[in-house]
């Protein structure tokens, strides 16, 4: 067993390495420590044929739980498919939305409401970017909101740095909100069996608690930078219309009627017994219909790629499972922690999020979820409020610095690509002391309210 | 000129690269693009060029950077891409040019008007050059030009599949060392002319 356990780590360890290079395309890499954890650990180390087919997880499609289930759902270790199925789905989903010019149209339309005054925009794009968020990946929600705000701050003669960077912080505060705004979050719901009512209740609360203290905070730190820069008696000449943005009516008014059912499928699912699984496919395939013609062209623009690294890094992070290495980092947190279930709290949120703050929180919180698990049993400790403390460490660290979270690369790209560079001073400047009070916050919470 | 022509001049610190490569536009009358491409780029697109101009040719860090379908957060990488935009762009216009630098030999090798050429020179001449322009002690001079070709290497070599002064990426090497700064550039003109010949 223990060369299996070095076999685990050391694979795992050069992934992360690899990953963080960047030398290979990342699903490349989690796919080829994938196959090498089946070969080398599963196979030479443990000669288990049941670890393999277990860390595979095919089985799982059979199970009418994969696909409705009502009540108490059973966790799930190897590839999780109903991450891969809801991502996919919800994927294609945005694809059609962003094609119909639907995010476009809709920051307009709300910078318009508010006569595109700095001060408001503010404010509008910072809320607009954490609602978005909620229910759609914060990458697209940054990409086009960051696009139109570079435009805007074009036309408003403003620097767009403080606009993206106070929407991603609260693109990143959005999708801790929910089951599906983070992909974390989709990992930990759909691993331990959590709702989207549970998340919204839970990890949603302590999101609305931190937007409400980190809009003023970020309208503080940058009030200064939000006064146009316009020469004496000039104003700009004119704004972008909302309707231009929509590229075809029909496909316009199809995804957000399905935005809307996929709003409505997330939010009851707990009571249609619909699992996240289900309503990807069936948010998908609808997509694909009302797309007609064009269906083709969404499935290619699909990012596989992610969905690869997705089922890469389950197999990867199933070879410590198996061979009981997290179980062994469990041990190490108990022991650390000396059985304070306040400290064992407290190093899972905190921890989480310093991790996140440096590397991918995707393999963190999927290597993670084992952890929690297994201190859960050994510890008697809710294991929801394990998964809290998890999910608002990696969601809300990830913010930290530029490198943390995708949707923070994503937005510091866009402003360096429109000559707008961010240092890591300066994203740290604003970021990280905004990470810390919603840290603090949400440890307080937690504390509070399960403990 | 008639033809098209873009000669891509890469160097090593201390080779007289720069001076090379400005002499050769000034004898076939090309511009030089150099650290002017940042200028030129934030004109076009009005932009603070000071908040640009710390990333020109600067590797970046691995460890402080993270790509992401295509999107990177390192301002090093924004600057590299929005050079090489600026370089395809003017090569597919059909502008003529001398550009030092910046991996033009492998960004344009598609362009079969680009003649690339790596000058190098080695230690001995580089501390000569030095010390006797900027009364630089030996040791100060060393480790500049070390510390600049490092940063040099790197730069190119995340943004290049050949590595940065292996001479199979340039269509000549030339060691400025051996005929000065001078009669280098004479023998690249007369090589760029018999090129230009043959194009």
């Amino acid at each position: 067993m223990v060369s299996a356990q070095i076999a685990a780590v050391a694979i795992f360890l050069v992934m992360f390495l690899l990953l963080v290079l960047e030398k290979f395309p990342r699903h490349l890499v989690t796919l080829a420590c994938g196959l090498a954890t089946l070969v080398i650990v599963f196979g030479i180390c443990m000669h288990d044929p049941a670890a393999v087919a277990e860390s595979l997880s095919f089985q799982s499609f059979l199970s009418p739980t994969f696909w409705y289930s009502l009540g108490e759902v059973e966790t799930t270790t190897g590839i999780n498919w109903e991450t891969i199925l809801f991502i996919a789905g919800m994927m294609i989903m945005v694809e059609g939305m962003a094609k119909s010019g639907f995010f476009r149209w809709l920051c307009i339309r709300l910078a318009r409401m508010v006569h595109f005054k700095p001060a408001p925009l503010f404010i509008l794009f910072m809320i607009l970017s954490a609602a978005l968020s909620m229910f759609i990946d914060s990458i697209t929600v940054i990409m086009f909101l960051a696009a139109v705000t570079v435009e805007l701050a074009q036309i408003l003669r403003l620097s767009p740095t403080p606009l993206i960077l106070a929407e991603i912080f609260c693109a990143n505060l959005g999708g801790s909100a929910t089951m599906c705004g983070d992909p974390p979050n989709i990992i930990i719901g759909a691993s331990l069996g959590y709702s989207f009512f549970d998340f919204i209740t839970n990890t949603g609360l302590i999101a609305l608690a931190a937007l409400v203290l980190v809009v003023p905070y970020f309208y503080f730190f940058f009030r200064k930078h939000l006064v146009p820069a316009f020469p004496q008696g000039e104003s700009p000449v004119s704004f972008p219309q909302p309707r231009e943005a929509i590229t075809s009516k029909r496909s316009f008014l199809l995804s957000c009627l399905i935005f809307a059912a996929a709003v409505v499928l997330l939010i009851t699912h707990a009571q249609t017994g619909l699992t996240v699984a289900t309503i990807g496919v069936v948010i998908g395939v609808v997509t694909l219909l009302a797309a007609g013609k064009d269906a083709p062209s969404l499935l290619r623009r699909l990012d596989y790629a992610t969905l690869l690294f997705f089922i890469g890094l389950f197999i990867a992070v199933s070879g410590l499972e198996y061979t009981g290495v997290l179980d062994l980092l469990a041990q190490f947190i108990q022991y650390v922690s000396g059985g304070n279930v306040y400290i064992m709290v407290a190093i899972i949120i905190w921890g989480s999020a310093l991790a996140s703050a440096f590397i991918d929180n995707i393999p963190f919180a999927a290597t993670m979820i084992p952890v929690i698990r297994t201190l859960s049993q050994v510890q008697g400790v809710e294991l929801q409020t394990l998964a809290w403390a998890l999910s608002v460490g990696t969601d809300i660290g990830g913010s930290a610095t530029p490198i943390g979270a995708s949707a923070n690369v994503v937005g510091t790209s866009i402003a360096a690509k429109n000559g707008y560079p961010v240092t890591w001073g300066q994203y740290c400047k604003a970021q990280a002391p905004a990470t810390i009070l919603v840290l603090v916050v949400a440890t307080v919470i937690i504390f509070v309210r399960y403990l | 000129m008639e033809k098209q022509l873009i000669i891509s001049v890469s160097r090593e610190f201390g080779s007289g690269g720069h001076e090379i490569a400005s002499e050769l536009a000034r004898r076939f009358d090309l511009p030089l693009y150099d650290r002017n491409i940042l200028e030129q780029i934030a004109q076009k697109h009005n932009l603070n060029i000071r908040r640009l101009e710390p990333y020109d040719e600067a590797p970046k860090n691995i460890f402080t950077s993270r790509n992401v379908k295509g999107f990177s957060n390192s301002p090093e990488e924004q600057v590299a891409q929005m050079q090489f935009r600026y370089l395809r762009a003017r090569a597919e216009e059909g502008g003529s040019f001398v550009v030092l630098g910046r991996c033009a030999e492998e960004i344009l090798k598609e362009f079969s008007w680009l003649v690339s050429i790596l000058v190098l020179s080695g230690i001995g001449f580089y501390k000569e050059r030095t010390m006797a322009r900027d009364n630089t002690p030996e040791e100060e001079a060393l480790e500049l030009m070390s510390r600049a070709d490092r940063r040099r290497k790197y730069y190119h070599n995340q943004h290049c599949r050949g590595k940065w002064g292996d001479s199979r990426n340039y269509d000549l090497s030339i060691n400025s060392a051996k005929l000065g700064i001078s009669g280098t550039t004479d023998y690249l003109e007369q090589y760029i002319k018999a090129r230009y010949a043959l194009m």
